[in-house]
């Protein structure tokens, strides 16, 4: 079970890797949010495995069984979940605020939207203020 | 000793942000209610840390759980001293931005984000176990991303995502190595874990192979938080972009709390055994490139923003250079170097605000006459800016004191490069001072604004004023925060107390079961 767990690890981290190293921000996001899943089932590899040695699965807690996995992880897991799920939103936000006021999101051309000679922003045009 | 109050100081700040959210429409509610909490938690911070200043250690353990069962809270001289420079700077940057920010930014979620972006900092600051470090940081990023493009222009659009992909990949390998961490030993009590990283050592039975590599690991989590050597690319277009109180507010928070957490975290747990011997070379090495790469690029740039960015990343390394040392005073040089850093650094970004605001441009060849202009910011720049460099009387000296003094014996070369820092940066700041203040005012033609009508700057300048204050009251008063600094250094060399505070095991005395999960 263990194996199985590390094999898919390797496997989501490898898309992951290659996803994030495109120049698109999509790719990069949809790379960074499958790195996030990779995280996640490599801890659920920290609570042990639920296959016992000859073979026979554990039993689950509702059905009285003595000997249980570590749930501690799994809570873990439950708050990164949440966590990355909010990131993942604040970042599809971000995604569709650039896309429509610079009309790209590839990283070459966003890097070229900042003319190094342009002064900084100010905070609020003086004139604006009252 | 237990106090369950300890929570207040993430509640409070979370209650406002709901609060702000719910008076969005009216910007002065929101700024009393955010003074209201700033306030507050700064006076909570400042008893507590009045209470802690003898050695003892507070510990909150939430809804009554035991240590390594439930969320553990702890307030000791380290995290003190540093919850208090923190809200100082919150609160000066804070008042400066009701003068500067343009009204509909402020009022489009400035308020909220900021007290989240404290919960976030709160609680790494006070956390008690690695798992709850990781929530704490991502509050605060998630907080910081909010702010970063606050008023969303094309250029903060463009160059924010630097700084959150490598965030979001820094937090992925947090998590990854929290979960070997706990794979290891059963545990993310920091307590608990130096406490069996300690029983471990000592009995000769070793540490599980994986420690070294989930040592270094965090390494680069915490470095890529907190700026150093390799990790530092995201600084200097970030803080170039955003609005300056938010510029000002991540530089005095942001970076500190990766270096808070190396000073937390590897004293106690991850620079035990075998990992000791490929963290220290490390540390040091990243400290005197941070120091020295950060301050040649700071003399090499000719627009104020980035010269105060890119310094920010050279005042890391001297925090860094203080952790590699790894002794009572190196860690207490550090903490008294993070604390005088947060204020003055942010002081100065307020400054580079209204230099901008006076007149359109941060660029060093076109300012000029500033002082002749505005004299009140003339000699708060000055301050700060020897306060960074070091000057005797002021904050920087005694930092750098400290830290030279402890470095010489057995790393005379890292203070050696610290010393050659100090000098480039006193360059730097004279390079702005001579061209931005002292020089002939800039012919007609080059300004782009009028004159700013004093009243309308008022909050700006009272920001400033504190900020300066405070940067020179770290100064006069550096003995009695040098001596909480240097409990916090024996606290974090010698972690009994904290161990016996937290108490991690104390379900199992009884028993006398110990050891791994």
């Amino acid at each position: 079970m263990t194996t199985v767990l590390a094999v898919c690890v390797a496997v989501i981290v490898t898309v992951s890797v290659y996803l994030v190293t495109s120049r698109e921000l999509k790719s990069i996001a949809m790379g960074v949010f499958l790195l996030g899943h990779g995280a996640n089932l490599a801890i659920v590899a920290m609570s042990g495995s639920p296959v016992l040695p000859g073979g026979l699965l554990r039993q689950p807690p509702i059905l009285g069984g003595g000997d249980l996995v570590d749930p501690l992880p799994q809570a873990l897991i439950l708050t990164a979940i949440v966590i990355n799920f909010a990131v993942m939103g604040f970042l599809l936000t971000l995604l569709i605020l650039t896309a429509r006021r610079t009309s790209t999101l590839n990283v070459d051309e966003l890097a070229l939207e900042d003319p190094p000679s342009d002064g900084p922003v100010l905070d609020g045009e003086p004139g604006r203020r009252r | 000793m237990s106090t369950d109050l300890l929570g207040l100081l993430v509640a409070i700040p979370l209650a406002t942000a709901i609060a702000s959210v719910a008076v969005v429409r009216h910007r002065h509610r929101q700024r009393v209610l955010g003074l209201v909490s700033l306030g507050s938690m700064l006076a909570l911070s400042l008893g507590w840390l009045l209470d802690v200043r003898d050695g003892d250690v507070l510990v909150s353990q939430m809804g009554g759980w035991p240590a390594p069962f439930g969320i553990t809270i702890v307030f000791d001289s380290l995290s003190g001293l540093l919850l208090c420079a923190g809200l100082v700077v919150a609160i000066g940057c804070y008042v400066h931005a009701f003068s500067v920010l343009d009204p509909e930014t402020e009022r489009r979620y400035f308020h909220p984000l900021v007290q989240l972006l404290l919960v976030g900092v709160n609680q790494c600051f006070l956390t008690g176990d690695l798992f709850n470090l990781f929530v704490g940081f991502e509050l605060m990023l998630m907080a910081s991303y909010g702010l970063l493009v606050l008023g969303h222009s094309r250029r903060q659009l463009g160059q924010a995502y630097k700084y959150l992909l490598l965030n979001l990949i820094a937090s992925t390998v947090f998590v990854v190595s929290a979960g070997l961490v706990y794979g290891m030993f059963g545990t993310l009590n920091l307590a608990d874990l130096a406490a069996i990283v300690d029983a471990r050592v000592v009995s000769g039975e070793g540490l599980p192979p994986g420690f070294v590599g989930v040592s270094v690991l965090l390494l680069f989590v915490f470095g890529a938080k907190g700026a150093f050597f390799p990790l530092w690319f995201w600084l200097p277009d970030t803080y170039h972009t955003c609005p300056i109180p938010v510029a000002a507010l991540f530089s005095g928070l942001l970076t500190k709390v990766g270096v808070y957490a190396v000073a937390r975290t590897y004293p106690l747990v991850f620079a035990a055994g075998d990992a000791r011997d490929v963290v220290t070379p490390l540390l040091l090495m990243s400290a005197a490139a941070t120091m020295l790469l950060g301050v040649l690029g700071a003399v090499s740039q000719d627009r104020v923003r980035r010269i105060l960015a890119v310094h920010v990343i050279s005042q890391v390394g001297y925090m860094v250079f203080g952790l590699s040392l790894m002794t009572t005073a190196g860690l207490a040089g550090a903490l008294y170097y993070m604390v005088q850093h947060m204020i003055v650094k942010s002081s100065l970004f307020l400054c580079c605000g209204v230099m901008e605001r006076h007149t359109g441009t941060d660029d060093l060849g076109r300012l000029g006459g500033l002082y002749r202009r505005d004299r009140f910011l003339g000699v708060a720049f000055f301050v700060a800016a020897m306060s960074l460099v070091g000057l005797p009387p002021l904050s920087g000296f005694f930092g750098k004191l400290i830290l030279v003094r402890e470095g010489w014996n057995d790393r005379w070369w890292l203070s050696l490069v610290a010393l050659v820092t100090g000098l480039l940066t006193l360059v730097s700041m004279l390079k702005v001072w001579s061209k931005g203040f002292w020089s002939a005012p800039a012919p007609a033609g080059e300004r782009t604004t009028d004159v700013l009508a004093v009243g309308s700057m008022r909050g700006a300048y009272t920001g400033i004023g504190l900020l300066v204050a405070a940067a020179v009251f770290v100064g006069l008063a550096a003995e009695p925060i040098y001596d909480i600094a240097l409990q916090a250094g024996e606290q974090l060399t010698d972690p009994t107390a904290y161990i016996e505070a937290v108490n991690p095991r104390a379900l199992f005395a009884a028993g006398g079961a110990g050891g791994g999960g």
